[in-house]
C-alpha cells in the first residue's frame, strides 16, 4: 500500500556567497495520490534533490507542511523522522551508494541493522527473493566486484526490502548505459507495482519519465506541472 | 536494538591497509609500555632471588655495591683482599652459624674459578648436587650447571679473567668431581674450588699446618692469607644486625645484599618510571595519530554516513559506527601490544640470561593489564570525539558533504 502526500507552502532557503538568503525551494502545493507514479524533471541546480530531501524528511524546510497520510513530518523531531523514513521510504540514488567491503545480500540487509540486533529470518529470505527478482545471482559477491547495472539492481533491492509505502529515486538511471538504464526503469516500475508503492522519481531520462503518470518540471525551485507527453513532444 | 557491526567490519575490510597500520602503531606503543614494566619486575625478582643465599657479606671497606655485584652477580672486578685477621675474628663469633671466605680472581676460559668451601657448595648440606660429589681434596672442583666441562675432566686455571698463556698457573690442574643443579643465577657459570687451592696457587699459606692437604674450616690464617669476601650466615636476625654493626668499623664493611639491591632497585625504578612516561607519551601520540587519520578521512566518510541516515539509520547508529571503528582499532592494537610486549620482555630476558646466567621469569601481571585496559578506555573516550561530530550533523549536511 502507498500513502498519499499533501505538501503546502514549502520553502527552503540557503545563504548564498553574497550573504543573502537564496530560495532553493518555493512550492506552494504538491500532492501525490496513493500509489501514484510521479516524475520531476528540470535543469540541474533547479532544486530537484532538495525537493526529495524535504519530502523524505532528510531536510527540514524553513516553513510549510509535509503531510504524509495526515502526518506532518516537518514537525517531527530528528529521531522520529529517522524512524518514519526507515518504515515508510525506500531510497534509490544516482550513484547507488552501496557499502563496499560487503556482499550484495548484506548491502540489501543494511537497513535491517538499523532496528535489529540480529536480522530476522523472514527479512533475509525477502532480501534473497528480491535479489533473485532483480536478476542478481551473485548475492554473496562483494558489491565492488559488480557492474554498475548490477550495483543499481542491488540498490533497488535494498530500497524495497521493507516493502515501503513510498519509493523515492534520485536520477536512478543517470549513471548507467542505455541498456542497464532501460532494465532498471523497468524493474523500478514493476517492483513498485508489486508492492503498490507510491513512486516519486527525479530524472532526466525521457524513456523513464514517459512511463510515469505525471511529470512535474522544477525550475529555480518552482514547480510547473505538465503532462509527460508534452515533454516528449518538445 | 541496532547492530552497526556489519557496517564497521565492511569499512575495516575496505580500508585494510590503513586499519592494519593503525593497529600496528598502537600495538608497538602498547608493547613498549608492557615490555618495560614486565622486564623491570622480572629483573627485580630475579636479582633478589640470586641474592637470597647471601645473608651477610663482609669485605674490605670500599663500595658496598661493588662488593654485592662481585659476590652475587660475579661481576669481574678487582676487590681488595680482607686480612686474615678478620676471618679469624669471624670464625670466633658465636652469632655466626657459618663463615665462608671466598676468593675471586682466577678463571678458566672466561668462567670464574672461585675459592670456597664444601659447606658453601652444598649450602650446609641442604643442596644436593646434580652430578658427582662435592670436593674433598685440594685439586678437586665442582662446576655450575652451565659450565661446559664434563665430570672427570681436568684443566689448569688462569690468573685473572683474560685468556693469556703467560698467566696460566703452570703445574696446577683441577679435576671436576661434581656439578651443581641449575640455580638460575650467575653462579651457574662458576667453578667452585676449595679456597685452600687458590691460596696454594698464589703461594699463600693454606690455613692448615704446612704440608697437610686438609681442606675446609676452621682455617688458622695469618695476615698473608686473605679473602675477597666472607659470607656469613648468622644464627638469628639479632645476630645479623649485631655482626653487621661490629664489622662496619675499621677497614671492613658488612652489608646485607638486600639493602644494596633496594638502593639499586630505586635507580632501576626511576629509570622505569622515566621510560614509562616516554611510553605513555608514545601511546598518547599514537592515539592522536589514529584520531588524525580518522579526521582526515571523515569528510570522505560523512557522505557514506549520510546515506545511512537517508536509509533510516538513527544518529545513535551513526555515532556507534564511528565510535566502534576507532575503538576496534585501538582495542585490537592494545591487545596485540600486550602479546608483543610480553614476547619482547621474554626475548630480552633470554638474552640477559645467556649473558649473565640470571634466570628471569617474565609474566604479564596486573600493571600490564591495567596499562592495556587504560589504553583501551582512553582510546574509547577519544573515539567519542569524531563520533560526536557526526552525531551532531543533520542528515542533509552529511549527505551534501
Amino acid at each position: 500500500m502507498g500513502v498519499p502526500l499533501h505538501a503546502r507552502d514549502v520553502r527552503l532557503r540557503y545563504p548564498s556567497p553574497d550573504g543573502r538568503r537564496r530560495d532553493i525551494l518555493d512550492v506552494p502545493r504538491f500532492a501525490l495520490a496513493d500509489g501514484a507514479r510521479v516524475g520531476v524533471a528540470g535543469p540541474s541546480g533547479s532544486g530537484k534533490t532538495s525537493l526529495l530531501y524535504v519530502l523524505t524528511g532528510i531536510e527540514v524546510p524553513e516553513t510549510g507542511e509535509i503531510s504524509w497520510a495526515g502526518l506532518d513530518i516537518a514537525r517531527l523531531g530528528e529521531s522520529a523522522r529517522d524512524r518514519w523514513r526507515r518504515a515508510t521510504i525506500g531510497l534509490v540514488f544516482q550513484d547507488f551508494h552501496l557499502l563496499p567491503g560487503m556482499s550484495a545480500l548484506d548491502n540489501v540487509l543494511v537497513p535491517a541493522t538499523f532496528a535489529h540486533g540480529r536480522t530476522p529470518r523472514p527479512l533475509v529470505q525477502r532480501a534473497q527473493e528480491l535479489l533473485a527478482r532483480v536478476g542478481l545471482e551473485k548475492s554473496d559477491a562483494r558489491v565492488e566486484t559488480l557492474s554498475r547495472g548490477e550495483q543499481q539492481r542491488v540498490a533497488l533491492a535494498r530500497a524495497l526490502v521493507f516493502a515501503p509505502a513510498v519509493v523515492v529515486a534520485d536520477e536512478p538511471t543517470a549513471s548507467l548505459d542505455a541498456e542497464s538504464a532501460a532494465l532498471i526503469g523497468e524493474l523500478l516500475l514493476a517492483l513498485c507495482a508489486e508492492t503498490s508503492s507510491t513512486l516519486l522519481v527525479v530524472s532526466h531520462d525521457r524513456r523513464l519519465l514517459d512511463r510515469l503518470d505525471t511529470v512535474h518540471t522544477l525550475v529555480d525551485g518552482r514547480l510547473a506541472s505538465s503532462p509527460p507527453h508534452a515533454l516528449t513532444a518538445a | 536494538m541496532i547492530n552497526p557491526l556489519p557496517v564497521v567490519f565492511a569499512e575495516l575490510r575496505r580500508s585494510r591497509a590503513g586499519a592494519a597500520a593503525a593497529i600496528a602503531l598502537v600495538a608497538v606503543a602498547a608493547a613498549l609500555g608492557v615490555a618495560i614494566t614486565a622486564q623491570e619486575r622480572a629483573l627485580r625478582q630475579g636479582s633478589a632471588r640470586a641474592a637470597d643465599s647471601f645473608d651477610l657479606l663482609v669485605g674490605r671497606r670500599a663500595s658496598p655495591t661493588q662488593l654485592v655485584l662481585a659476590t652475587v652477580y660475579l661481576q669481574p672486578d678487582a676487590i681488595d683482599l680482607l686480612s686474615g685477621e678478620t676471618l679469624k675474628r669471624l670464625q670466633a663469633e658465636p652469632g655466626a652459624a657459618r663463615v665462608v671466605p671466598l676468593v675471586f680472581g682466577d678463571s678458566y676460559r672466561g668462567q670464574p674459578v672461585i675459592g670456597s668451601s664444601a659447606d658453601f657448595v652444598t649450602d650446609g648440606g641442604r643442596r644436593p648436587l646434580a652430578e658427582g660429589r662435592v670436593f674433598t681434596a685440594m685439586r678437586e672442583v665442582v662446576v655450575g650447571s652451565r659450565v661446559p666441562i664434563g665430570l672427570g675432566e681436568s684443566f689448569a686455571p688462569t690468573h685473572g679473567h683474560v685468556e693469556d698463556a703467560e698467566l696460566v698457573h703452570a703445574g696446577f690442574t683441577y679435576v671436576v668431581v661434581g656439578r651443581l643443579p641449575p640455580l638460575g643465577t650467575p653462579w651457574d657459570r662458576a667453578i667452585l674450588a676449595p679456597i685452600e687451592a687458590l691460596w696454594r696457587v698464589h703461594a699463600r699459606p693454606t690455613g692448615h699446618a704446612p704440608g697437610i692437604d686438609r681442606i675446609g674450616s676452621p682455617w688458622d690464617v695469618d695476615d698473608a692469607t686473605g679473602a675477597s669476601v666472607i659470607v656469613v650466615k648468622p644464627r638469628s636476625v639479632a645476630d645479623a644486625y649485631r655482626l653487621r654493626a661490629r664489622y662496619r668499623e675499621g677497614d671492613t664493611m658488612a652489608v646485607f645484599p638486600a639493602e644494596v639491591l633496594v638502593e639499586l632497585y630505586g635507580m632501576l625504578g626511576d629509570a622505569r618510571r622515566l621510560l614509562s612516561v616516554f611510553t605513555l607519551l608514545t601511546q598518547a601520540l599514537v592515539i592522536a595519530a589514529v584520531l588524525l587519520a580518522v579526521f582526515a578521512v571523515e569528510a570522505q566518510r560523512r557522505r557514506q554516513l549520510g546515506i545511512l541516515r537517508a536509509l533510516g539509520a538513527s544518529r545513535a547508529y551513526v555515532f556507534s559506527v564511528v565510535w566502534l571503528h576507532v575503538t576496534v582499532l585501538v582495542g585490537a592494537g592494545a591487545v596485540l601490544g600486550l602479546l608483543l610486549g610480553w614476547l619482547g620482555a621474554w626475548g630480552i630476558s633470554r638474552a640477559l640470561a645467556a649473558r649473565t646466567g640470571l634466570a628471569l621469569a617474565v609474566a604479564v601481571e596486573r600493571p600490564e593489564i591495567s596499562l592495556i585496559a587504560a589504553l583501551i578506555v582512553v582510546g574509547a573516550l577519544f573515539a567519542a570525539w569524531p563520533a560526536w561530530r557526526c552525531y551532531r550533523r543533520p542528515a542533509s549536511a552529511l549527505l551534501r558533504s
